[in-house]
């Protein structure tokens, strides 16, 4: 139990900034990705299984709250995806460019280009959820 | 601008279990861009989950392409998923006994939902199951 609270309390109280930052929500959408990916696998898996859950599983993921929640993985995997590209070159290919300074200003485009890979998508996603769950724009 | 401090340092390590699991996170980061990213775009945005149903899933397997693309996303990105999982959880499971134990649940989770999603991949969309 110590353990448990000495680790989630550094994660909190360790003041990293960017590079802190980074780690933070590379975890958090790593496990929010991993989480999805496993009911997912199942959901899919019920097509062989058992079909009829299979619709019963396609409805939940029509809801309004999991298409919010379907739009906030997208951004999930797309920051989850670039941050990692990040880690995998340096790591590979140019550890020399482990620098802190260089680094904060990676850590801020890294987030920028996620962000804007999102945002076409979570329109777009909003806006089919609007069409098919509210009739909105002559659904 | 103040020099920064070189902090790169050679060393040689005989591979081990986790240096190969170092090297899978960061190798498997450049195949699951355009899988992943491919596979979201086109199934979450571009079709939408509205769209989705067992006849769209029977049309997508009937093709043997995305019968490979899935499998490819199913082995590369549960795998690494589970791994990352590891890694969080290395952060708060710290005895040798526990961290043991911890592996070899964790392999079994990814096996078991592997073979789940590796079955209905090969066996396709079940048309016999009494639908109501």
């Amino acid at each position: 139990m110590s353990e448990l609270k000495t680790t989630l309390a550094g994660y909190v109280t360790y003041r990293g900034r960017e590079g802190h930052w980074s780690f933070l929500l590379h975890r958090i959408t790593g496990l929010g990705v991993v989480l999805f990916l496993t009911i997912h696998i199942i959901d899919i898996a019920f097509v062989y299984f058992n079909p009829v859950l299979f619709m019963k599983a396609i409805e939940i993921y029509r809801s309004t709250l999991f298409g919010v929640g379907e739009i906030f993985l997208v951004f999930c995997v797309f920051y989850h995806g670039v941050n990692g590209l990040r880690i995998a070159y340096l790591d590979l290919f140019k550890p020399q460019g482990w620098h802190i300074e260089s680094q904060r200003r990676s850590v801020r485009w890294t987030l920028v280009i996620a962000l804007v890979l999102w945002l076409p998508s979570a329109f777009w996603m909003l806006r089919n959820l609007l069409i098919h769950n509210y009739g909105l724009f002559g659904g | 601008m103040a020099s920064v401090s070189q902090t790169v340092r050679r060393v040689r390590v005989r591979p081990n279990y986790e240096t190969i699991a170092w090297k899978w996170m960061r190798y498997s980061a450049f195949a699951m861009i355009p899988l992943v990213w491919g596979h979201m775009i086109l199934q979450d945005v571009i079709v939408g989950v509205h769209r989705i149903d067992l006849d769209y899933v029977a049309m997508r397997w009937a093709s043997l392409f995305w019968r490979v693309y899935d499998t490819l996303l199913l082995g590369f990105a549960f795998a690494h998923g589970v791994n990352g999982l590891r890694q969080v959880l290395n952060d708060f499971i710290h005895g040798e006994r526990a961290r043991k134990v911890m592996n070899w649940l964790l392999f079994l989770f990814w096996l078991i939902i592997t073979l789940i999603g590796g079955t209905a991949l090969i066996a396709g969309v079940n048309r016999a199951f009494p639908l109501s």
